[in-house]
This record gives structure tokens, C-alpha cells and sequence, in this order.
């Protein structure tokens, strides 16, 4: 849960104060890239190109900046400052609206920053007790990485638990089965509209919700999860192969696994169920 | 100067339009896409590209599979792997199976385009 969400969820902001203060941060809140592009060190197709290989890599955005975008280390140093001394947190944006006087956040800051160490010490057990942990943690970490490229905003793991593996109403499944040392599947549960987002942010043009394209572009992702993860299992003697991807409205392979391992994952206003059948 | 001529085979639709679109105005032209490896192997008597991008996992018949049968064709023909699966085993399976090179997925537009240029200085 990002703090904002937690605001809202204990009362002590409403929507409209929230999403006020989420669109003063999109104003000032700006990415180094796009500090670069005004201040005329890149030109928008340069940053289009690092934007590009932000989604498609391991790289991050500074490594990105000079490698790719050839900006010195001096002027990306000066565009950090700059971009600290602009950035907006959105418990000073809620003080700055007049919604949370400097107490109030301060009040519920350590609240929340408590919430979230209870709830990473639960995720940390939760991946112990879960069927094969090890596995089970690298393909989730590892979707959660490559979900937060594949939707170009913050996508955060908040709970892991057990259940059937049903697939929620309004939703479509993407999975993928992975063969060999181990059988486990790794899946994402969506719904539509964050499916198109990936989809079209993926291949670059609009794509047409739920249609083949978007469910076949989506597919792909978790093609590339998937692939990804047996790669990083391989380096631990863990040999895994991926087979074709495949997307249903039903709750396969629910019924043929043992276990499943569900991870609840906010990507940016959208939750996704991420689920490990092992 | 003619350009290269490229066929494309991978079972995600996705795919095959990123890699159109990344190769338009190049030096590339894709002269054939398939989804299938059955059909890919029968497109590729027909039409002999220079370049066969092949994806590994897909249904029925595999990337390996597919490359193995095209070889049987030609065994000059210039097949790479394209494929989001990187462990070591896969690409050494694929490139004693005669696949002249790897691409791991994903890719941006630079890095493929380098990497088709690099590939035209050997084939």
C-alpha cells in the first residue's frame, strides 16, 4: 500500500483531497528524463529511447541517462538536485492543499512506515511457508520487477496468502507453465484495463480491449517473465524451461496444482493478483 | 542496394508487429511472418529469406524443431533465436542445433537494430 491509499483507506483524507494532491505531484514531480529534455541536454526521441530500454531492461534510468542519452555526470548530478529540490511527497502536497496540518502527517507517517514493517516481516514468512519458497519468491520478485517496467508506474507486493487459485470476477489469467528440476506455473490475473495499458505499452500502438492483440501482447509479457525467471533459476542449478503462454477466463491450472501461492500486487490504481501454482 | 530479406516466426502476434515496426525504414524487410513452425519451415522453401528470426517456445512444433527441419531444406540457411529464455543450456541447445545466433528477450529498437547490423557482417 502506497501512503496515499493508506490515507484514504484510514479516513483521514478523502478521494478528491487525494487525487488533488496525486495531480499537484504529476505536475511537479518530474522524472530525470524529462528534466533533461527541457533543460535541452536530450531531445524527446532521445528520451523516448531511454524510456524505451527503462521498460525493456535491467537498467535504470541515471545508468540510462549517461550511457544512452550521453549526459555528463555533472548535469545528471545538477538534474538530481534540481529534481530534489522540486519533488513533492504527497504527505507535504495534502499540507500544502490544507487538507493534514505537519502533526497530522507526521502522526500518521509513523503509523504507516509500522504497518509496512509488520507487513514485509509477513511477506518474509509468508515465502517461507509457502511450497517451494525459494522458487516461489525469485518468480515473484521477479514479475513485480518486470510488471513495474511493463506498466510504467510503481507497482508494490503487499500480501501473499493461500487460496484456490480461483480467478476474480471481471478478470482474464495469463500464465505460463514452467517444466523440468520443478512444474510450477506463474500467472497474472488482470483486468481488462490494465491488460490493454500493458498491451499498448508493450507494442506501442493502441490496441482494442480485450481483443486478440492486447491478450496475445499481454501473453508475451509473461513469456518474458517466465523466460526471465528460469534464466535467474539457472545461475541457483535450478533448471527450468518455459512452455507456450496461453490466457483464459477460467481458473486453470487450479484444479491440477497442489498449491498456490497468490501475491496481491498494486500497479499503479489497479490490483493484480500475481499467483505461483506449484 | 537490395535490402536483407527476413522472416519472422514467433507464435505471439505481439511479437511480429514490434519486430515490423522496428524494421521498417531499415536496410530490413520483412518479407514473411508466421506463427507456426509447420508453416514457417514450408514458407521458408518457398521463399528462401537471407535472415529467419525464430522464436523457441511455441505450440506444436518448437523452435528447435523448426530450425532443425529448415537446415534440412538449407543447410546454409541464417536462423537466429529470438527468445525470452536466456539459461545457458537453451542457447547451447540452439546453437549446436545449427541456429547461427541468440537474441534474448526483451529488446529495444537500438539493440535490435545493432544487433541485425552486427549479424549482416557474417552472414
Amino acid at each position: 500500500m502506497f501512503f496515499g491509499q493508506y490515507l484514504l483507506s484510514k479516513g483521514a483524507v478523502n478521494r478528491e483531497a487525494l487525487i488533488s494532491a496525486i495531480e499537484r505531484q504529476r505536475k511537479t514531480n518530474l522524472s530525470v528524463v524529462d528534466l533533461a529534455v527541457r533543460d535541452g541536454c536530450i531531445d524527446p526521441q532521445c528520451a523516448e529511447g531511454i524510456l524505451t530500454r527503462y521498460r525493456t531492461t535491467d537498467a535504470g534510468l541515471e545508468e540510462l541517462c549517461l550511457e544512452y542519452g550521453k549526459i555528463s555526470r555533472e548535469k545528471l548530478d545538477e538534474l538530481l538536485r534540481i529534481q530534489r529540490s522540486q519533488w513533492v511527497r504527497i504527505g507535504a502536497a495534502l499540507i500544502h492543499s490544507g487538507h493534514l496540518t505537519c502533526d497530522q502527517v507526521e502522526e500518521h507517517l509513523a503509523a504507516f512506515d509500522e504497518s509496512q514493517r509488520e507487513a514485509n516481516q509477513q511477506l518474509a514468512a509468508d515465502f517461507c511457508a509457502s511450497k517451494d519458497p525459494e522458487t516461489v519468491k525469485t518468480v515473484i520478485e521477479l514479475s513485480v520487477f518486470h510488471l513495474q517496467r511493463f506498466t510504467n508506474g510503481p507497482v508494490k507486493l503487499l500480501t501473499l496468502s493461500t487460496d484456490g487459485g480461483v480467478l476474480a470476477s471481471g478478470r482474464r489469467r495469463y500464465a505460463q507453465k514452467l517444466v523440468g528440476d520443478g512444474e510450477l506455473y506463474c500467472a497474472l490475473d488482470l483486468p481488462s484495463q490494465l491488460a490493454t495499458m500493458i498491451a499498448e505499452i508493450f507494442i506501442g500502438i493502441p490496441v482494442e480491449e480485450d481483443g486478440e492483440v492486447a491478450i496475445d501482447a499481454v501473453c508475451e509479457c509473461v513469456n518474458i517473465m517466465g523466460g526471465n525467471a528460469c534464466t535467474r533459476l539457472e545461475a541457483s542449478g535450478f533448471r527450468l524451461r518455459p512452455q507456450p503462454p496461453f490466457s483464459t477466463e477460467g481458473n486453470e491450472p487450479a484444479g491440477e496444482m497442489q498449491s498456490c501461492t497468490p501475491a496481491f500486487v498494486m500497479a499503479g490504481d489497479f490490483e493484480v493478483d500475481l499467483r505461483v501454482f506449484v | 542496394m537490395s535490402k536483407w530479406r527476413v522472416m519472422t516466426v514467433d507464435d505471439s502476434a505481439a511479437i511480429l508487429t514490434i519486430i515490423a515496426a522496428y524494421l521498417e525504414d531499415s536496410e530490413f524487410e520483412v518479407i514473411a511472418a508466421e506463427r507456426d513452425g509447420i508453416m514457417a519451415v514450408e514458407r521458408f522453401a518457398q521463399e528462401r529469406p537471407d535472415i529467419v528470426l525464430l522464436d523457441l517456445i511455441m505450440p506444436g512444433q518448437s523452435g528447435v524443431e523448426t530450425l532443425e527441419r529448415i537446415l534440412a531444406i538449407d543447410p546454409d540457411a541464417f536462423v537466429v533465436i529470438v527468445s525470452s529464455l536466456g539459461t545457458e543450456e537453451a542457447v547451447h541447445e540452439c546453437l549446436t542445433s545449427g541456429a547461427r545466433s541468440f537474441l534474448q528477450k526483451p529488446f529495444t529498437r537500438d539493440d535490435f537494430i545493432d544487433f541485425m547490423r552486427d549479424l549482416t557482417q557474417v552472414a
